[in-house]
């Protein structure tokens, strides 16, 4: 025992005269007596402390958050093995059957679009034109042509940048001027592309965390400007405005659980709706604006130039003041001939889009011979209501020989200028996504609002490809008899929700009642002649 | 190489519709951990469009040393206070370091510049969840944790702690150090109380919509803290 005590007191000793060897060892011993302080307990805790310190230093460092959760690991091998076997994809994919044959159907027009234009193949003359958007008739009047040509010869054509960048000419800020006065808001601003327009205005003023109250019938246009706005978006029936007083509750109610703040609520529909040819009911969807305190976004890109006395949409129909809608959204391109699109509203809501709407930055303005036929257009609308007139009754005609069938089921408004053909299924009482959701709706259980696919979906039972194809051959027949129409082309694949294959009708004023009636003939004989094979 | 890859690339779920909900489920505890941030690809996109100057300043120049300046300053102006003994004035010097770097890094949320070219991305994370992009065990965030924890070390060498000095210091030190944990990443402690969740900024709604929300979005699981 005292031999093993003996050697270990000569091994400390040694080790002792080692570290005292050691310059600085005296350095460091004082410093821990006096860090010591006859303390254990904060010297354990210090230790521990100096410890956890030097194992942090120690951790390498982990990979970022960016690349985490979309970043898979691979190893060498696997990234050898699929580096071989990766074949480049043409840069551009051989048309497939049925994209080859759309291609292939597709009417040329020679010289001149209007109400009988002259195709390249049979039949060369066309009896009536239901596929353009002519509405009011003023793609080629000869005083909108002949004033163009003057402004190319003034102007030149392009307009060499952006509205900010010194694209703006004097004729853009008169047809903003003209489309301000003619709707009776403060202002107006011009988009050089009438699919931009809608899609910069909600990026513009909604941003992340503000509330989005959209319609789950809504053209794409408007589904990409929410998706960009970065919004919370919660969706109400189509056309439905009892579903609406029911989400913006339910928002207000949320919003007051979690009490969070007060955050920009907006409304965001369509006047005559693209994807249907649904109309709301502006007065009442202005009342509840204002009694929720939302602000409402109104996309009139089919309304515009083509319901109301004179044309000036919606507001016009319902006689409601303009002012009343904070953005009101038109397009140029299908209202007037023209082209591009346009926001009216007060000063400080375009003021803001002057600096903030993204296509208005980024993008090019739009030559000085469109600002000028849609000017022109304003003008002739202003002053011939009689156009307006002519359409409703050539719309009144048509309706009224398409509602006889029962092959097809019409879901769009009864002064609708455009018009959707759905097919009928024998079956009847299925609710399709553009019919608004009858009384006895409200006895179901409200669809989800996050979801934009309402309750109904799980009934949905058309079959796309097959009822395009029939659509197809519809409109085949109808051309061979001399009548143009097409179906609603669609992006399959890119929307949120796919709409139900139609035919859309767009009427125009140019075409006298009797040529209405013999075309609309035509296509319900094709209708018929197709859908009861 | 002609046999077939047997990797699966899983499909990238870009989710244009609705953002998944995030109710909590009822819970009868006096804390919660919250998760913040979901990290959508919407979110990684507008994050990572332009550099974060509010976060990079971390890795600049001088931005360490600023540290131990501003400390030494601190340290000079509480000594010249009169009737300032050694142990007050370094317990001061270590509280007020502590809480204003957890005012800074660990409190307040979103940048206050450059806030729109993020689109708002930013608004729910703290300065040190923004650092690096989020990666743990940075060079920058090493500092920062060795920081408090060299300060007060030598504040307990230099002073003798009565033992209620030492553990409000201790306490404090340990407080300030838990946020900078990485298992704490963009994670929220919160205190409960009547099921509100009370965040700063709102995000989607949760929406206990009884019936009509599907089951599987009602419960958060542990998947959600992966």
């Amino acid at each position: 025992m005292t031999m093993m005590s003996q050697s270990v007191d000569a091994f400390v000793e040694g080790l002792s005269s080692f570290l005292n060897s050691i310059p600085g060892s005296a350095v460091l011993v004082r410093y821990v007596k006096s860090s010591h302080q006859n303390d254990p307990g904060r010297t354990v805790l210090e230790l521990l402390l100096v410890a956890f310190a030097i194992f942090t230093l120690l951790q390498s460092r982990t990979r970022a958050d960016r690349s985490g959760k979309h970043f898979i690991q691979f190893e060498e091998k696997e990234i050898d093995e699929l580096v071989d076997e990766w074949k480049p994809e043409p840069l551009a994919e051989p048309l497939n059957d049925v994209e080859a044959s759309d291609l292939a159907a597709v009417p040329i027009i020679i010289g001149q679009t209007g109400p009988k234009p002259t195709l390249a193949r049979q039949p060369s003359k066309i009896i009536a034109n239901l596929a353009s958007y002519n509405f009011t008739g003023l793609a080629g009047k000869e005083v909108i042509k002949e004033r163009a040509i003057e402004t190319l010869r003034k102007y030149g054509l392009g307009s060499c940048g952006p509205p900010g960048f010194y694209g703006t000419l004097d004729v853009h800020m008169q047809l903003e001027r003209d489309i301000a006065d003619f709707l009776g808001t403060e202002a107006a601003i011009i988009y050089s592309q009438g699919f931009s327009t809608i899609s910069s205005v909600i990026p513009a003023f909604c941003k992340r965390g503000d509330i989005i109250v959209a319609d789950r019938g809504v053209n794409f246009a408007i589904q990409k400007g929410i998706q960009i706005s970065r919004s919370s978006v919660r969706w109400f029936d189509h056309n439905d405005l009892k579903s609406l007083e029911d989400v913006l509750d339910s928002v207000e109610k949320e919003r007051k659980k979690r009490r969070a703040p007060l955050t920009r609520r907006f409304i965001i529909t369509e006047g005559i709706f693209e994807k249907d040819g649904a109309m709301i009911d502006l007065p009442k969807l202005i009342d509840i604006k204002y009694r929720k305190k939302y602000r409402l976004i109104l996309d009139e890109s089919i309304s515009f130039g083509t319901v109301g006395r004179t044309g000036r949409g919606l507001t016009e129909l319902y006689n409601v003041p303009a002012a009343k809608v904070d953005m009101l959204i038109g397009s140029m391109a299908n209202g007037l001939c023209a082209g591009g699109g346009f926001c009216a509203g007060s000063q400080n809501v375009i003021a803001h889009q002057q600096i903030n709407g993204p296509s208005f930055v980024f993008s090019a303005s739009m030559p000085a011979l469109l600002a000028v036929s849609a000017s022109e257009g304003i003008d002739i609308l202003r002053s011939t209501p009689s156009i307006l007139t002519k359409l409703q009754q050539n719309v009144r005609t048509a309706r009224s020989l398409l509602d006889e069938l029962d092959c097809i089921s019409i879901p769009s408004h009864s002064a609708s200028p455009i018009i959707h053909l759905h097919i009928r299924k024998p079956a009847a009482g299925l609710l399709h996504p553009g019919s608004p959701s009858l009384g006895g709706g409200h006895s179901l259980k409200p669809s989800n609002p996050t979801s934009i696919l309402p309750r109904e979906a799980s009934k949905w039972d058309w079959d796309i490809e097959t009822e395009e194809r029939a659509l197809q051959q519809v409109v085949e027949e109808a051309l061979k008899r001399g009548v143009m129409i097409t179906r609603a082309k669609r992006l399959r694949g890119q929307e949120m929700v796919e709409a139900r294959p139609s035919i859309k009708l767009a009427l125009t004023s140019e075409l006298s009642t009797d040529e209405v009636k013999k075309a609309i003939k035509v296509v319900a004989q094709a209708l018929k002649d197709v859908l009861r094979k | 190489m002609n046999r077939p890859t047997s990797i699966k690339l899983p499909a990238l779920g870009i989710d244009v519709g609705a953002k998944p909900l995030r109710t909590r489920g009822r819970s009868g505890s006096i804390v919660k951990v919250e998760q913040v941030g979901e990290g959508s690809i919407e979110e990684v996109l507008d994050r990572s469009a332009y550099s974060n100057i509010n976060a990079d300043w971390v890795n600049a120049k001088g931005a360490w040393l600023i540290h131990v300046v501003l400390i030494c300053i601190g340290k000079l102006i509480i000594d010249t206070v009169p009737g300032m003994t050694q142990q007050i004035s370094w317990t001061l010097v270590n509280l007020f370091y502590l809480a204003l770097s957890y005012l800074m890094f660990h409190w307040v949320t979103g940048i206050p510049f450059h806030n729109d070219l993020h689109g708002g991305a930013y608004d729910d994370l703290t300065l040190w969840e923004q650092i690096d992009d989020g990666a743990q065990y940075t060079p920058a965030k090493k500092w920062l944790f060795i920081l408090p924890i060299t300060l007060f070390l030598a504040s307990t060498h230099y002073t003798n702690y009565n033992p209620w000095l030492f553990s409000v210091n201790i306490s404090a030190l340990v407080l300030v150090l838990i946020p900078k944990l990485p298992q704490l990443h963009r994670r929220r402690v919160r205190l409960v109380h009547d099921d509100l969740s009370g965040m700063a900024t709102p995000t989607t709604p949760g929406f206990p919509s009884g019936a009509s929300t599907p089951s599987s979005l009602r419960d958060i699981t542990e998947a959600h803290f992966r």
